[in-house]
């Protein structure tokens, strides 16, 4: 029989408990995002990823942006869907692309489900010429989950981003959605689906797509090939195959090799012969030198375009990525593999320096993107998570810019991984990391490895009205709440994450 | 509750045992994987599959380690405060702090690689503290049993 004192404690005990239990329940319950839509974030955040700017010697005083609050947009709002192309030009280039679940014939490998285009991984790679308007349309065919395509590094008008929840809404199964945008830029870009993203770009859905000059430059390549990387379930592929190719070139002509990153890590490029770095993210380096013992390292989702030389004699091997490579030079000649270097090439000071169309010195806003990770729960997801300025997803600030801005960035890496940073619609110019200035020719990119440690301020225009996703590229991360937003005042979206038509941007 | 605890403490031991054999099966499969001619870099490591046949080992790593353990030594504490043992709140409190410790060096090896060898000693100061905490309990409950029977003893005496 138990005594009267050990009731008394059961009864605590059981008090206790129960009462931990519901709080317990209460906390989780209120990390369910359920349905919302982008607008309703950074809600009393929206002024906290701008800064005063005091300490940054380099730059003068500042208006300390960042300052309306979302939802307080009065006149004049725009949907994102009215955001396009003019609806009246003709399209020049004109492509369908329809996207299946299925297996995927990995050449020279094994075959692995996931997602393919017009029936292959990667996709078809689309090539247009500079100034054309190039009309896409995405025909899903059997992807359960929906799909979109975004335009990754191609600055497009915000209805054609691609984004699901943001943008549009997924594509459903039978569903069909036309992309229409200005190759504005040319350069090296791809396509990638933003639904699920983190595991349908994984397992396929996927292209590259080209930009060429309206008119090609007098030093002009003599070839041009692309290199996209892509692991397919562990097998390393270049342009979807598990194995290296080869270009037949005539001894001192020159290959400009198109690498596109689509992998969720850095890749590296090098090899034993000098190369250029002539342009990256779809930006032309100005007056790029020769390249000798270092590599380039082109982050995730990044692209570089370098430029090699068939030697007199023989062939060059470029590395491209940690597993394949390319033989350049006479039909059948080869070049043994070389080792990486453990140099790599710092492009803050690659190249000559250039006047910017713009003046980032005194910029209308600026803002902190601080990346650190703590234990946390999100979506009633518990974990170890990233957090952008000491908070984590969904209360990230929002960066609230108006058409015209200068907009300057401070991005921090507090975190013990590397970060590829991509901010849609827009190209970046990195004026300073740690402090140092940038001295080459003006580093413009659209992703940027953010190593632990480093600090990098960049700096962009505003000039492309939206809602734009500025997110880390290795996309699980992403998933884990490494994801903000640039918003101009006055845009609206009406579509939302989660709801009806099941957008899961991430 | 002593039975209870010292079942989480023993648990724990174990877990840490299979951290110590998953890992090492993990970076068997990486070293299979090259010497096969694979190739493991950025881009492998993070679609997952750079453990080649060892990839079980990372995944299992990850799970116990930052899911599991916790989890035990969180239990560990709280069955603590309610068992008579003396010392059980001590050890309870050395295991977890460990653990957050361990927690914390795992997830910063990628950028600060020599704390590995701390995580590596680490693991057996928590197998060490989780066994002084299993024997603890133990011993308290052996010395609960023989009181109990000393003085059955004791009562029979007097009513014989």
């Amino acid at each position: 029989m138990p005594s009267r004192r050990d009731l008394v404690r059961c009864a605590v005990v059981g008090v206790a408990v129960a009462t931990a239990l519901g709080a317990g329940a209460l906390a989780w319950s209120s990390t369910l995002l359920g349905e919302y839509s982008v607008m309703d974030m950074g809600d009393g955040h929206g002024g906290e990823g701008a800064h005063g700017d005091a300490g940054h010697e380099h730059r003068g005083a500042t208006a300390g942006g960042g300052t309306g609050a979302s939802g307080a947009i009065t006149t004049g709002e725009v949907s994102v869907t009215s955001l396009t192309a003019d609806p009246d030009r003709h399209a020049d280039v004109r492509v369908e692309l329809v996207a299946r679940q299925q297996t995927i014939d990995v050449p020279g490998g094994r075959s692995v489900d996931g997602y393919t285009l017009n029936g292959t991984s990667p996709g078809p790679e689309i090539r247009a010429r500079q100034g054309d308007l190039v009309e896409v349309s995405l025909v899903n065919e059997s992807v359960t989950a929906g799909a979109t395509l975004h335009w990754h590094g191609i600055d497009v008008p915000n209805a054609a981003d691609g984004v699901a929840g943001i943008t549009q809404d997924a594509v459903p199964v039978g569903g069909r959605h036309t992309y229409r945008f200005e190759a504005t830029d040319a350069g090296t870009y791809w396509y990638h689906s933003h639904q699920v993203s983190h595991e349908q770009v994984v397992r396929g859905l996927l292209g590259a797509i080209v930009i060429e000059p309206a008119t090609p430059p007098a030093d002009a390549a003599d070839h041009d090939v692309t290199a996209l990387l892509h692991v397919y379930g562990g097998q390393h592929t270049l342009n979807g195959r598990v194995g290296d190719s080869r270009v037949d070139a005539e001894p001192g002509s020159t290959v400009r090799v198109r690498v596109i990153n689509t992998d969720q890590g850095t890749a590296a490029v090098w090899s034993a012969a000098p190369y250029r770095v002539v342009a990256t993210d779809g930006h032309e380096v100005n007056a790029p030198t020769a390249v000798a013992g270092q590599r380039l390292l082109i982050p995730a989702g990044g692209r570089a375009d370098v430029a090699v030389q068939a030697p007199p004699e023989g062939a060059v091997r470029l590395h491209v990525g940690g597993a394949r490579s390319i033989e350049i030079g006479e039909p059948g000649t080869s070049a043994p593999p070389a080792p990486q270097p453990s140099e790599t090439l710092d492009l803050l000071a690659y190249g000559d320096p250039a006047r910017l169309d713009f003046d980032p010195a005194s910029p209308d806003r600026s803002f902190d993107y601080v990346i650190a990770r703590r234990f946390g729960i999100i979506d009633g997801r518990p974990g170890n998570f990233w957090t952008i300025n000491g908070n984590l997803f969904p209360d990230v600030p929002m960066f609230h810019v108006r058409e015209g801005d200068v907009v300057a960035m401070r991005i921090v890496n507090d975190s013990g991984e590397v970060h590829p940073m991509h901010l849609h619609g827009h190209h970046v110019v990195v004026l300073s990391r740690d402090g140092v200035a940038a001295s080459g020719s003006p580093w413009i990119v659209d992703s940027l490895d953010v190593h632990p440690g480093e600090t990098y301020e960049v700096a962009f225009v505003a000039d492309n009205p939206g809602i734009w996703s500025d997110h880390c590229h290795t996309l699980p991360h992403a998933v884990d709440g490494l994801i903000a937003h640039v918003m101009y005042d006055g845009v609206t979206t009406p579509f939302t994450i989660n709801g009806e038509a099941g957008n899961q941007p991430e | 509750m002593n039975r209870i605890y010292a079942g989480l403490a023993w648990t724990i031991a174990a877990a840490v045992v299979v951290q110590a054999s998953a890992i090492a099966f993990a970076f068997g499969g990486v070293l299979n994987h090259v010497s096969e001619g694979g190739v493991v870099d950025k881009a492998l490591l993070e679609s997952g599959g750079a453990g080649g046949s060892g990839e079980l080992g990372f995944w299992i790593h990850g799970i116990v380690g930052a899911g599991v353990i916790p989890l035990l030594a969180i239990s560990l504490l709280i069955v603590s405060f309610f068992t008579r043992a003396k010392g059980a709140r001590l050890w309870a409190a050395i295991v977890l702090g460990l653990v957050v410790l361990q927690v914390t060096l795992g997830f910063s090896i990628t950028d600060l690689p020599y704390l590995g060898l701390i995580h590596g000693a680490n693991a057996l100061a928590v197998v060490v503290s989780a066994v002084v905490a299993a024997r603890l309990a133990r011993r308290s409950r052996l010395a609960r049993l023989t009181r109990a029977a000393t003085e059955e003893a004791t009562s029979d005496a007097i009513a014989a």
